[in-house]
């Protein structure tokens, strides 16, 4: 256990301490991302049979040598499935988030900066923007733009960005309101200057916490759009979509309704690892 | 088959139904028995031996009283209670609950008469004269007439009911009251299956000039007590019901559960006793669980790969021959339906049918032959978008089996998954290959006529067959059975042969009931005894 | 109440009303884009295009699409939310038999989610890095990335299958005593509470941590106040702006976005009213929850700034 500079620093005179190094926790969920981050380029290449063969004549097959995490629902391979859908769950969803935490954000940091009328537009709109049925813009994207996965990245982002527009937008009119940033002001800086050099450094770890947060909800909302119609065609699957496909096998406990629930609780609890353990100024646990 | 013997045993009973066992023993349709009831006058008297056998069926004597939860398909702000406006399960089960139809289908296959006393054609069963029962009564007390019946059925041609069955309807082109319970049907053409339709769901009997549905008035067995569209309703016994001794609960309370999983765990948990729609991936669990039973329904259900004959590449017959070679029927039928379905052979004829023609060779999964025809198409090493849909009842995974065995003969299907959302009314029938779900129709000629006939509504392949279609106006007035086997047995060739439609199997209906729940039989025209249980289950306690 | 937050009272209701005028243009607009319309999904299978027309005309669909606004927008403001397209009965009627089946759930599982949420949230930044911190983190990380229909089920199987403590079905109508209330809401309080806890937890958290880095914070550490104290009395109360509007966000989705908990569970709320109106394209019952659902989310929003403004005297003027 890393025992936390900020904590030591109230309870005893501060202790010196190796800068910049990265605790144990957050090793290790830099290696669980980098390990799904492996597998979402190299997956199809190295799965041991083709995501849509029926290699099993029994369905929701138990784990075997030819089968180690066993069948699904029509009898295909389970392993194979989840190594072909790591890059949708992953790709599509990582860059769905920063989609949305880079419209968001900026425009959450400019509202919080400019306050006035920019910031009610701004805010508005967002609260309209969330206000709106998502099943119904979810339809209204297949029937304008149709299926494919930019739209389906496009679609995610703007599901997400409100909720990432209102939470910056909060944090950063904290930071604006203290005295350094209206010190800056004052001596006559842009605002982007004071977005990207007062404000952002002051709530990165925040912030890195909702990017977090927000990454999961977009692994799952992918699973909710493929099962509307939008979002990653047959026979390739998301993760949340292989959970949903195989969820007449819970009862039973198959590893096809099992293991890619596992995959995405390993992704998300090490990409929180790793943005909670982050080094300098980007620590979220209080070093800075 | 308990059910066949007792059945035989009670028509042994009455001398004059001899003939009906014989019908049936040579596998009549209903329509043949229909004919036969017609030659004798189909007095009340005649039919009342079929009428009755249903209820001597029982090894055990129903018992009165209980109330039963029963959980269906569907549940949407969209659920009715008007007959006309029916769509799935959930508002047919709802209107059988309420209401009666002037006959009902038996599990037979047959037609039984119900609120009708007598039915009779003439003029080659194009002017039809109807007598009503006299001992009917609504619940609101008032008692059936002509009028009810005139003004349920004329309300189908009002474009602003919304009426399902429309086009079945459009037929009847003068419908008059000639006695308080005498009501006349004048057809635009001779149909001797006018009673199987009066059958159907839809055309359930409402009271004269009802407009209101938020409750219903009807003659059924239980009465409403609540309804609430998206929610529930809850049905108490009609103590005055005309059949004696039915029904036999005390109350049943109706809602849908869209989602399986949840309506299998409701039934399991002991939340409901009934429900409906059980996938095959379901079966298992509930069949090896105890104190509850699965129940399945072999009926024409069948859910098909369409390609349309005037799109490319449909309109390739080598190419459509491809397709109905590279279905693998056994696999699908294992994989996807876990041995609940009988598999097909491009023809909408089941084995429960009696015209089905068993000497037609079955269509095996032929890769070398498959692409043989693939390359006298010239489609070889192409790639072809098959539209598939949640609102298509497993057409995701048949197209994914399809889709591998493309991929051994180089021909490459890509899926694309379109909302279950508007698929009726925006996707389906709108792209070269796409999937349907037909439901079992209750004679071969409404199959054929609905889905397969040049000019049908619903002839999603735009088939066209002068041949087929002269058969099947043959067919429907011929009287002898032995012709008109041969002639569906050639229609079914043609439709193998020719059509647009791949029918890779039949599907059973699945449902589930708690043990102690009896009196479901099946009847093949869909789940949940034909959506016609209220008025024959009962609880064994 | 100082003039500052009258102002900011005064103009968010004023920009609400405007809020809802788009939300209103932007839903109608959004029925009108999407292919079928309510005539077509009510014939389902059967819709021919005679039979579709015939339907249309009945329902007044034919007329121009302004018209149509215009004449829900009228009726509207003189208090009348129109009938639904598709069963005829009135929108009031449709509305007033599920909101307060919502507004039940939501309430419950709130004054669950957020006490739990809070304490986890504050007590993980006093301790962070601790042992207790690491734990609670992985928790509600675990449970909130497994899929909500998962969480469900499986609570469904274990808890009314197996155990049968309680019931697969939570409908509403008709609770006698406390026992049955809460047998009823236990397992989707709990489903939702998996959800939801860890968004609002982890965001108090990080908000509560950043704050304990400012100046201030850091003059009272060296005036030699407890960690404790320092978090309760400086920190947390600068914190209060980002946690207010994360327990906001959270809780309009208890609203909308229960639609997996209404369904498995069998729950007539509002969510499951909603998707069914859009799926029929029925836009008037669409309005209707889109305006309930935005007005709650303006409401929930406002008192997050609110609170802010109200917590963080910089704000006030």
């Amino acid at each position: 256990m890393n025992a936390d500079p900020m904590i030591t620093a109230i309870e005893a005179p501060p202790a010196p301490r190796r800068r910049l190094r990265v605790p144990l926790a957050g090793i290790i969920g830099a290696a669980i991302v980098g390990i799904w981050v492996l597998m979402a380029i190299i997956g199809p290449y190295i799965a041991p049979h083709d995501v849509g063969a029926l290699v099993d004549d029994d369905v929701f097959g138990q784990a075997s040598w030819a089968l180690p995490l066993g069948s699904d629902y029509l009898g295909r391979d389970v392993l194979s499935r989840i190594l072909v859908g790591a890059r949708y769950s992953i790709g599509v969803a990582a860059a769905a988030t920063f989609l949305a935490i880079l419209m968001g954000g900026t425009l959450g940091m400019l509202a919080a900066v400019s306050r006035g009328s920019i910031d009610m537009a701004l805010s508005r709109f967002f609260d309209a923007l969330i206000s709106i049925p998502s099943k119904m813009s979810a339809l209204v994207v297949i029937a304008a733009l149709g299926s494919s996965i930019p739209v389906l990245i496009g679609t995610v982002a703007v599901i997400c960005t409100p909720g990432a527009f209102r939470i910056w937008r909060a944090l950063a009119v904290n930071v604006a309101a203290l005295d350094f940033v209206k010190v800056a002001r004052a001596r006559g800086e842009g605002t982007g200057y004071l977005i990207r050099e007062e404000i952002l450094p002051n709530i990165a770890g925040p912030v890195l916490t909702d990017f977090g947060l927000r990454f999961v909800f977009a692994v799952l909302l992918l699973s909710s759009l493929s099962f509307l119609g939008l979002g990653v065609q047959p026979p390739n699957a998301d993760w949340g979509s292989l959970v949903r496909e195989n969820i007449n096998g819970l009862a039973d406990g198959a590893l096809a309704v099992v293991m890619p629930a596992i995959a995405i609780a390993t992704l998300t609890i090490g990409v929180n690892l790793l943005i909670d353990n982050l080094p300098g100024r980007w620590s979220s646990s209080g070093e800075h | 088959m308990r059910n066949k013997d007792e059945i035989e045993k009670v028509e042994m009973a009455g001398a004059n139904t001899l003939r009906l066992k014989d019908a049936f023993r040579r596998g009549a349709s209903r329509r043949d028995v229909i004919s036969m009831l017609i030659a004798a006058g189909m007095s009340a008297a005649a039919a009342s031996p079929i009428a009755t056998f249903a209820e001597t069926a029982y090894a055990q004597a129903p018992r009165r009283g209980g109330k039963v939860k029963v959980a269906t398909t569907n549940n949407s702000t969209a659920d009715t209670l008007d007959p006309p406006k029916g769509i799935n399960q959930t508002d047919y089960s709802r209107i059988t609950t309420f209401y009666n139809g002037l006959t009902t289908i038996n599990e037979a296959f047959a037609v039984q008469l119900d609120l009708a006393e007598e039915i009779t054609p003439s003029e080659r069963a194009t002017v039809w004269n109807i007598k009503l029962r006299r001992d009917v009564r609504f619940h609101d007390g008032s008692p059936l007439t002509s009028a009810d019946v005139v003004y349920s059925l004329s309300r189908h041609k009002d474009p602003a009911v919304g009426s399902g069955v429309r086009v079945l309807a459009a037929q009847m082109q003068e419908i008059v009251a000639t006695g308080p319970h005498e009501v006349r049907i004048l057809l635009d053409a001779p149909n001797a299956d006018l009673p199987v339709i009066f059958g159907e769901w839809h055309f359930m009997i409402v009271k004269d000039g009802a407009t209101d549905f938020r409750v219903a008035n009807g003659t059924g067995p239980y009465k409403c007590k609540e309804f609430r569209p998206g929610v529930r309703s809850i049905a108490v016994r009609n103590s005055e019901y005309f059949k004696p001794g039915k029904p036999y609960l005390d109350e049943i309370e109706l809602f849908g559960i869209p989602d399986e999983p949840a309506r299998v765990n409701a039934l399991l948990s002991g939340d409901v006793q009934l429900i409906s729609g059980i996938s095959p991936s379901s079966a298992q669990r509930i069949s090896s669980a105890p104190k509850v039973s699965l129940f399945e329904t072999r009926a024409g259900a069948y859910h098909d790969l369409d390609l349309r004959l005037d799109l490319t590449p449909g309109s390739n017959l080598d190419f459509v021959l491809a397709v109905k070679h590279m279905l693998n029927r056994e696999q699908i039928r294992r994989a996807v339906y876990r041995n609940y379905a009988v598999i097909g052979n491009d023809q909408p004829i089941d084995p429960t049918n009696p015209f089905y023609d068993a000497s037609l060779p079955q269509r095996p999964f032929d890769l070398d032959k498959a692409r043989f025809h693939l390359q006298r198409s010239g489609f070889a090493g192409q790639t072809f978008p098959i539209v598939v849909s949640p609102a298509a009842f497993n057409s995701e995974d048949i197209a994914q089996l399809l889709q591998q065995a493309g991929r051994q003969i180089n021909l490459n299907f890509e899926i694309r998954r379109v909302p279950a959302d508007g698929y009726w009314s925006n996707e389906w029938r709108k792209h070269p290959i796409f999937f349907t779900s037909t439901t079992p129709k209750p004679t071969a000629d409404l199959a054929f006529t609905l889905n397969y006939k040049s000019d049908a509504a619903y002839n999603v392949s735009a088939w066209r067959n002068e041949r087929f279609d002269s058969l099947l106006l043959e067919a429907r007035s011929e009287t002898d059975i032995s012709k008109r086997r041969e002639m569906y047995g050639a229609m079914q060739r043609l439709v193998r042969d020719n059509c647009g439609v791949c029918i890779p199997v039949f599907a059973s209906y699945l449902d589930g009931h708690a043990s102690h729940l009896k009196g479901l039989r099946s009847i093949p025209t869909y789940g949940l005894m034909g959506c016609n249980f209220a008025e024959s289950i009962w609880l064994d306690q | 109440m100082n003039p500052p937050l009258v102002h900011l009272l005064a103009s968010r209701i004023a920009a609400a009303i405007l809020t809802l005028g788009f939300v209103s243009v932007a839903v109608f607009v959004g029925t009108e884009i999407l292919p079928g319309d309510v005539a077509q999904t009510l014939l389902g299978q059967s819709a021919t295009p005679e039979a579709v027309a015939g339907l249309r005309a009945a329902l007044h669909l034919d007329q121009p699409a302004y018209i149509r606004y215009f004449r829900w927008l009228g009726r509207l403001l003189t208090g009348d939310p129109g009938r639904s397209l598709v069963n005829n009965l009135p929108v009031a009627e449709l509305i007033s038999s599920r909101l307060p089946n919502s507004l039940i759930l939501a309430s419950v599982t709130a004054l669950v989610c957020v006490p739990v949420a809070l304490v986890l949230g504050v007590t993980s930044a006093i301790w962070r890095g601790r042992i207790y911190d690491r734990v609670a983190n992985f928790l509600t990380m675990s449970v909130v990335a497994v899929p909500e229909f998962l969480i469900a089920t499986l609570l469904v199987i274990i808890f009314a299958v197996h155990l049968r403590w309680f019931p697969a079905l939570s409908y509403a109508a008709g609770i006698v005593s406390l026992d049955q209330f809460f047998r009823l809401f236990a397992l989707p309080v709990l489903t939702l509470s998996c959800v939801m806890i860890a968004q609002m937890m982890r965001m108090t958290r990080a908000a509560v941590i950043d704050t304990l880095r400012s100046s201030y914070v850091e003059m009272a550490v060296l005036k030699g106040a407890r960690p404790m104290r320092v978090v309760l009395t400086h920190a947390l109360p600068n914190a209060i702006g980002p946690i207010a509007n994360a327990v906001a966000l959270s809780l309009s989705y208890l609203l909308g976005g229960a639609i997996v908990v209404e369904i498995i569970f069998n729950y007539p709320g509002l969510a499951r009213l909603l998707v069914d109106a859009v799926s029929t394209r029925d836009m008037p019952l669409v309005q209707a929850c889109a305006m309930i659902y935005c007005t709650a989310y303006l409401f929930l929003a406002m008192l997050a700034d609110v609170a802010s403004v109200l917590s963080n005297p910089r704000l006030r003027y």
